[in-house]
């Protein structure tokens, strides 16, 4: 992963609605070829970020540049080299695939071959069917196809997999990493941890507007310094108990009434937190063990969990 | 070029594949000149149907009926007794009933009368306007009788003259109207519902993402509009030639600039509604706050000079009045291009104005 080109390069980007920050000061850059994620809870500021990078917000302050031109000043050449999916846009619906995609291939100065790109995305069959009777797979792989049309170097996707089966999930799953075996820079942001762990190379998670981490998916979980989680709530309500003096235990993370301990040594921890709540007296409740992830990174960084905001 | 003409060419399509829209735009306009003609627009407006009853049974009161029967605007019905045609009258279903008591024909014949014969001629008081109307003709009618009978040779008379030199009916009025109306709703709430509903759901803001120039978008909206706006105007010119018999009598030339006018004003002005309306659900209530107005002061199925003293000043401004009050000249007159530069500037003030503050208002997303 060293001597990477940047192809984007955010400096410090900032939107504010009334009051409101929605995005604070964004810094990152994203290499060429790369799938980077932008992780985060809804309200996070992803779409934010990724709706300024291709224009269609404006930055209150700072600027990015995207393909080589500064999407301040630059606007029409940026829009030339991406490509661009977003979340929960409709199309016409009474256009077919077919003549949609020529419709927006005539916006380009150049296309790519619209049969082809129908086969790729594995709407073949569906060509001459109206937007209307695709269903949600198909209508996001469509939507992908409008951002590919083309043959743009960057692909924006703004939450592609979101309320898709898990089956459509992962074929779309496979487009994105065929575009990127093609060479093509994919940024896309997702609530989904499963997804950014298989899709992404590296990850930059946002919160509140800002952004806390950014490293590759492995190197997130590393940085946890421990293994394994242990999870549990308690039978009773309000306890009064100090978990880091569990054995073996490096964090604690609690959210409402669940804990949970990572550790090094899951047998020593695990044997001593059942001791001491055999000696307090405590009910342990549904209480699992499992390997850290990424959701564990983004609870340990905010204290809150990634679904539910 | 190539995505003006695709864009072009894909709003037509969504025009054409949402057949509701398509036939109850076309439907509602056809529907209502067809009923609005057939009703009122043959006669001059005035039908009077009288029941005479024939108590005499001479040749007298038979040529009587028959001087009746002459006068177009009556229509008789003369099989009927006394009683069932002051029960009809009282209903409203006739409007007069003349009863000729027996002994008028002898009456008639009779030298040296002392009086003149009386017709029982009873009408209803609730519709004083028609009866007025049918009481005189029945006055004529019976005067010339009487005139008949004692030779009588008029010495002065008058003699009524059309002031225009065409013989106008309502429906020759109303089918400019009903195309100028068509023009407006399709383009003031059409552009106002489709362009906010397209916002709502991010329809624009994807094509915002692209390089495709807003000018370009545009610029193929108002022709896909213009060519379906001007084959719906043709597809009711036709049914109102068909149906009607009504000819364009100008040029069509005019007709057509005049549709094009129109149609570019409205749209601009769909183009506010769809700035100022923040959900597609108010474009609707928006539109028709403005459309219903101008349905009912701007000349459509009224002409204008009906309207009260005090609305005169601001139905003149209205778009629709000049747009509907040109296309009148033209088909009915055949007034050219050059006789109507005062409406044209109007419309054309309203398509600037129009534009100017779309442009200001408007929003992608």
């Amino acid at each position: 992963m060293e001597t990477q080109q940047e192809i984007i390069k955010v400096e410090g980007l900032v939107k504010r609605y009334g009051d409101f920050t929605a995005v604070d000061g964004s810094e990152f850059s994203v290499h060429n070829g790369e799938v980077f994620g932008l992780l985060g809870p809804n309200g996070a500021g992803k779409t934010t970020t990724l709706e300024m990078l291709v224009g269609l917000r404006k930055p209150d302050e700072g600027t990015a540049i995207v393909g080589g031109f500064d999407i301040t000043k630059e606007l029409d050449q940026v829009k030339e080299v991406i490509g661009v999916q977003l979340q929960s846009t409709t199309l016409f619906e009474l256009l077919t695939v077919n003549e949609i995609l020529h419709l927006y291939g005539s916006f380009y100065r150049e296309h790519i071959s619209i049969p082809d790109l129908i086969d790729d995305m594995l709407l073949t069959e569906k060509k001459n069917s109206r937007i209307k009777g695709l269903s949600g797979g198909q209508k996001q792989r469509l939507a992908i196809a409008l951002a590919l049309v083309h043959d743009p170097e960057i692909i924006f996707l703004d939450e592609p997999t979101t309320g898709l089966d898990p089956q459509a999930r992962r074929t779309l799953w496979d487009i994105i990493l065929r575009l990127k075996e093609r060479g093509k820079t994919v940024v896309l942001t997702t609530h989904y941890m499963d997804e950014a762990h298989v899709l992404c190379d590296r990850i930059a998670i946002m919160d509140q507007g800002k952004l806390i981490a950014l490293d590759t998916p492995s190197e997130l979980v590393k940085n946890l310094q421990s293994d394994s989680a242990v999870e549990f709530r308690f039978d009773e309500e309000e306890v009064d108990v100090n978990l880091s003096e569990v054995d073996g235990v490096k964090q604690v993370g609690s959210q409402k009434d669940v804990h949970v301990l990572y550790t090094d040594d899951l047998q020593k921890t695990l044997t001593s937190l059942i001791a001491l709540a055999s000696e307090r007296e405590l009910k342990l409740i549904d209480l699992q063990t499992r390997t850290a992830t990424l959701e564990d990174v983004f609870i340990h960084m905010t204290g809150r969990r990634l679904r539910e905001g | 070029m190539r995505s003006y003409y695709l864009l072009t060419l894909a709003q037509l399509r969504i025009f054409l594949r949402n057949r509701q829209v398509l036939f109850w735009t076309l439907a509602f306009p056809i529907v209502l000149m067809v009923m609005l003609g057939s009703f009122l627009g043959n006669g001059n407006g005035v039908s009077i149907t009288a029941a005479v009853v024939d108590q005499d049974k001479s040749d007298p009161s038979k040529n009587l009926i028959k001087e009746f029967e002459k006068t177009e605007v009556m229509s008789l019905e003369n099989k009927i007794t006394e009683k069932e045609a002051l029960d009809k009258l009282k209903k409203g279903d006739l409007t007069l009933v003349i009863t000729i008591p027996e002994g008028y024909g002898e009456s008639l014949s009779a030298e040296n009368k002392a009086e003149p014969f009386k017709l029982p001629t009873y009408y209803n008081e609730t519709n004083m306007a028609m009866s007025q109307v049918g009481l005189q003709l029945v006055t004529n009618t019976v005067d010339s009788i009487s005139k008949k009978q004692v030779d009588y040779q008029p010495v002065v008379v008058t003699e009524s003259k059309g002031v225009e030199a065409l013989n106008l009916r309502y429906i020759d009025f109303l089918v400019p109207g009903i195309v100028a109306m068509m023009i407006m709703s399709n383009n003031m709430n059409g552009v106002a519902g489709q362009i906010s509903s397209w916002r709502e759901r991010g329809i624009l803001r994807r094509m915002q993402g692209t390089t495709l120039k807003a000018s370009t978008f545009i610029a193929a909206q108002i022709t896909a509009r213009f060519m379906l706006n001007g084959l719906q105007a043709m597809i009711v010119l036709a049914v109102a030639w068909l149906a009607f018999g009504i000819e364009v009598r100008g040029s069509w030339l005019t007709v057509i600039a005049f549709v094009t006018l129109g149609t570019l004003a409205f749209m601009a002005i769909g183009f506010i509604i769809a700035g100022i309306a923040k959900t597609p659900e108010s474009a609707g209530p928006i539109a028709g706050f403005l459309s219903f107005p101008m349905l009912f002061l701007g000349g459509v199925f009224f002409p204008i000079r009906d309207m009260p003293e005090f609305l005169q000043p601001f139905v003149q401004i209205l778009p629709i009045a000049h747009l509907s009050h040109a296309l009148r000249e033209t088909m009915n007159v055949g007034a050219s291009l050059l006789d109507l530069g005062m409406e044209a500037m109007i419309l054309g003030g309203w398509l600037i104005g129009a534009f100017v503050v779309a442009s200001f208002t408007f929003k992608w997303e």
